[in-house]
């Protein structure tokens, strides 16, 4: 018997369940309305698939699940745990407070207090001052028992990110091993505003992300399928359930990816403008050499200015007349390849449209995000900043590699198949000695 | 009277990236510590020379270094109010207004952030008019205003002052000094009285950047682009996709090329490669020189009409290059020799925009 793999796309509205045999070839689908209860929606769409003839719960190895859930937890301020805020940057950064950018009810709901203290390290990777660990200790001695995650976020982190393991350290030795301690390296990139927000938002989404893989389990077992669980990241790609715990801010907003990957499975095609006409919001984005078009620049999630990587896609209300101008925007920014159009309200879409030659309609293309979820490979990636010296560069990149390839390993992908599929390298400008931005994405299936 | 609040400071950044012309770093940070520093100190008022006292004292002032180095670094907060201290020592007069010393990128946003903290206006003037790399290339040069003395902070205690033999001088030990201090610091140069400033600053640039950044709401390109023809007099280069990318990064620059292609079409296929070394310098079609710095030269996603970077360009991007004018002062003999294509190295005479009428501005 074949082994099968579940993709499940949970949305505001419902939530599409396929399943899907070890030749890509679609064996069944199911849909079931949210009515309110992601979670339930989610279990619903699992029994109804697996109430499917073809589907043998036996034979499913895989299950992945591409949820918004996490996000709209945020967005409405509920189930988030409870932050500290520990930034190493003193006596410099205190032009701008931790969370001083961030909506007061969100910042309400997530912050268990803020902290600046003396550390961090200069561009070139030398400690900047000594990290203050007293003010730390003092500070999570303050802090009360309500906390239930710490984000440490450290100058030039990224370029050596000693003084946030050393505070890591401290916490663990303050507070054990159960609290989560998210550190802004292994988030973000450069821009301590951005990556400070997004390793809060990181910490504060552990709560939700463990809550859906405790109830999807749950569905799982009660049906009898025994199989490996994965969440879908923002770019579409894969990670393991204790991977995505430890990272739930890769996944906040996974449906565009999910969605772009699934259109460019079902149409074959590697560059287009994809249209996804979902039932209360469309969007419309690109993919590039098979992978969805990436965000230049800062992200936004629930009104948090971020460094988080994000396809980068135009929303519009569905039926809204401004979608015909996002298309041709989008084909303008990416003319190479056709328009493909996916989701239920696709029909809304007609087949002529200004500056598009082409539009493929591919089959099962109201299910692509969930197919786009059970299609997934597996992905990990790694950055770092270094001088731009040729021995420099060679050590960097490789350590970029091998953590991109141990990261990639880490969210589940196989060691035998996994590779380097992107390494992007980027020099900065007006520094004094010349550096990079090293960028490295390992991936690859998850058997 | 104009005043700097967080209503606007969006706007302003808008306007600073467009004068930006493709460098002076990201103003984000500076939207986000201006609007810190106004909640807790007060709106900053924007004034003109006219408002000032010809002995006011002004204070051309910004950050030297590396832009991505200060996003990671985000300042102290007190940078301002020591030069101001420092200032006020070395002139032995009161500090009236504080002035950006480069309009274009960054720092555009920072002095807004430090006048909020000091409690002083803002005057609506800068050195540039845009965004240069070298701390010489300054309106207040032409006029013979010296940079020296220099007042350098680094927000944790570092202050040094620099009196040197010349503005080159200036610039290149204040370089040295901001890689000291980690790669970038604050800076106040150029210290003058509002009478001598009358015709040694590029006079109205804050105003310029908040009417760009208004403009540029307007929808989509076209929008932007009829916009900035009636703010900038800018000229529509090419609206393509860009083909070739190269960029190398050496000591404190960024240079390479980058090529647009346009599409077919009865017209015919075009390309225009554009020169940058830490801004976008140059503009050819054709072997044809269409624009040169010291004019504006700018590049906008084709998809929303935002202006990019040259550290941002990306291979396929959809893009509208644009150029405008720059200030008057720029097209001068000596502005010229200062800021003209020869003064960074390239081997072509300055000619306006597609050879046209020199601005009147």
């Amino acid at each position: 018997m074949s082994d099968l793999r579940i993709g499940i796309a949970s949305g505001t509205t419902g939530t599409d369940a396929v399943a899907i045999d070890d030749r890509d070839r679609l064996l069944a689908t199911a849909s079931v309305q949210a009515a309110g209860d992601v979670r339930g929606a989610i279990a619903a769409a699992i029994r109804a698939i697996v109430a499917d003839d073809a589907v043998v719960p036996g034979a499913v190895r895989w299950v992945v699940l591409g949820s918004g859930q996490a996000l709209e937890g945020v967005a409405a301020v509920q189930g988030v745990r409870k932050v500290a805020v520990v930034r190493v940057g003193g006596p410099l950064t205190l032009s701008v407070p931790p969370l001083a950018t961030w909506p007061s009810a969100l910042r309400d709901a997530v912050s268990a207090g803020e902290i600046v203290v003396a550390g961090g390290s200069e561009y070139d990777g030398r400690a900047m001052v000594a990290l203050d660990e007293d003010a730390i200790a003092r500070f999570l001695d303050g802090v009360g028992d309500e906390v239930q995650a710490i984000a440490i976020s450290g100058v030039f982190a990224p370029v050596s990110p000693e003084h946030e393991l050393a505070a890591a350290d401290l916490v663990r030795r303050k507070l054990g091993n159960l609290v989560h301690v998210s550190l802004s390296h292994e988030i973000g990139s450069i821009g301590l505003l951005e990556r400070e927000n997004a390793t809060v938002l990181n910490a504060a989404l552990g709560g939700a992300a463990e809550r859906l893989a405790v109830a999807v389990r749950a569905t799982l077992a009660e049906v009898g399928i025994d199989a490996e669980l994965f969440f879908a990241q923002n770019d579409g790609t894969l990670m393991v359930v204790e991977h995505a715990l430890r990272f739930p801010a890769l996944m906040v907003a996974s449906g565009p990816g999910t969605t772009i990957r699934g259109a460019a499975h079902l149409s074959g095609v590697g560059d287009a403008v994809v249209v996804a006409v979902g039932a209360t919001t469309s969007y419309v984005g690109a993919l590039v050499n098979g992978i969805p078009r990436e965000r230049t620049g800062p992200t936004e999630i629930a009104g948090v200015r971020t460094s988080l990587r994000l396809p980068d896609v135009h929303r519009v209300p569905t039926g809204d007349a401004t979608l015909a101008g996002a298309v041709e925007d989008a084909k303008a920014a990416q003319p190479a390849g056709p328009l493909v159009v996916v989701g239920r309200g696709q029909w809304l879409v007609p087949d002529r449209m200004d500056g598009v030659s082409e539009v493929i309609r591919p089959r099962d293309g109201e299910f692509a995000q969930a197919i786009g979820a059970a299609v997934g490979s597996v992905s990990g990636q790694f950055a770092r900043i270094c001088l731009n010296r040729p021995d420099t560069r060679r050590t960097v990149l490789e350590e970029v590699r091998t953590a991109a390839i141990a990261r990639a390993i880490d969210a589940g992908a196989h060691p035998d198949t996994v590779a380097v599929v992107e390494v992007d390298e980027a020099p900065l400008t007006y520094l004094f000695h010349p550096a990079l931005r090293i960028r490295v994405r390992a991936a690859g299936p998850c058997w | 009277m104009l005043h700097l609040d967080a209503s606007n400071l969006p706007a302003l950044a808008r306007g600073c990236s467009v004068l930006g012309a493709g460098g002076g770093g990201d103003p984000g940070l500076g939207v986000v510590m201006a609007a810190e520093a106004i909640k807790r100190h007060g709106v900053v008022t924007v004034v003109e020379l006219d408002d000032l006292d010809e002995a006011a004292w002004l204070m051309p002032c910004g950050m030297i270094g590396a832009p991505t180095i200060a996003t990671e670094r985000i300042w102290g907060g007190d940078e301002g109010t020591v030069l101001r201290e420092v200032f006020e020592d070395l002139h032995g007069g009161q500090v009236a207004a504080l002035m950006c010393f480069q309009i274009g990128g960054a720092n555009g946003l920072l002095p807004v952030s430090w006048a909020a903290r000091c409690g002083l206006p803002l005057l609506d003037a800068d050195g540039m008019g845009r965004a240069f790399s070298e701390l010489q290339q300054q309106a207040m040069h032409v006029a013979g205003v010296s940079a020296s003395p220099v007042a350098l902070t680094d927000g944790r205690g570092n202050t040094i002052v620099l009196r040197t033999a010349d503005d080159v001088w200036a610039g290149r030990l204040a370089r040295e000094v901001a890689a000291s201090l980690g790669g970038v610091c604050a800076a106040a140069i150029c210290g003058m009285r509002a009478g001598r400033a009358r015709h040694a600053v590029v006079e109205g640039s804050v105003s310029l950047a908040l009417r760009l950044g208004a403009a540029l709401r307007a929808k989509g390109l076209g929008g932007v682009l009829d916009a900035l023809g009636s703010v900038l007099a800018a000229t529509l280069l090419i609206e393509g996709r860009i083909v070739d990318l190269e960029r190398r990064a050496g000591d404190e620059t960024l240079t390479g090329s980058v090529t647009v292609r346009a599409g077919g079409g009865p017209a015919g296929m075009r390309q225009l490669r554009l020169e940058m070394r830490n801004e976008y310098m140059l503009a050819f079609e054709d072997g044809a020189l269409r624009a040169a710095v010291p004019d504006l030269i700018c590049v906008l996603a084709t998809e929303s009409g935002t202006p990019i970077a040259a550290e941002e360009l990306r291979y396929g991007q959809g893009v509208a290059v644009v150029a405008a004018p720059a200030p008057a002062i720029w097209h001068s003999g000596p502005g010229l020799a200062l800021v003209g294509p020869r003064a960074f190295g390239y081997a072509v005479d300055y000619a306006p925009v597609d050879g046209g009428m020199e601005a009147h501005v």
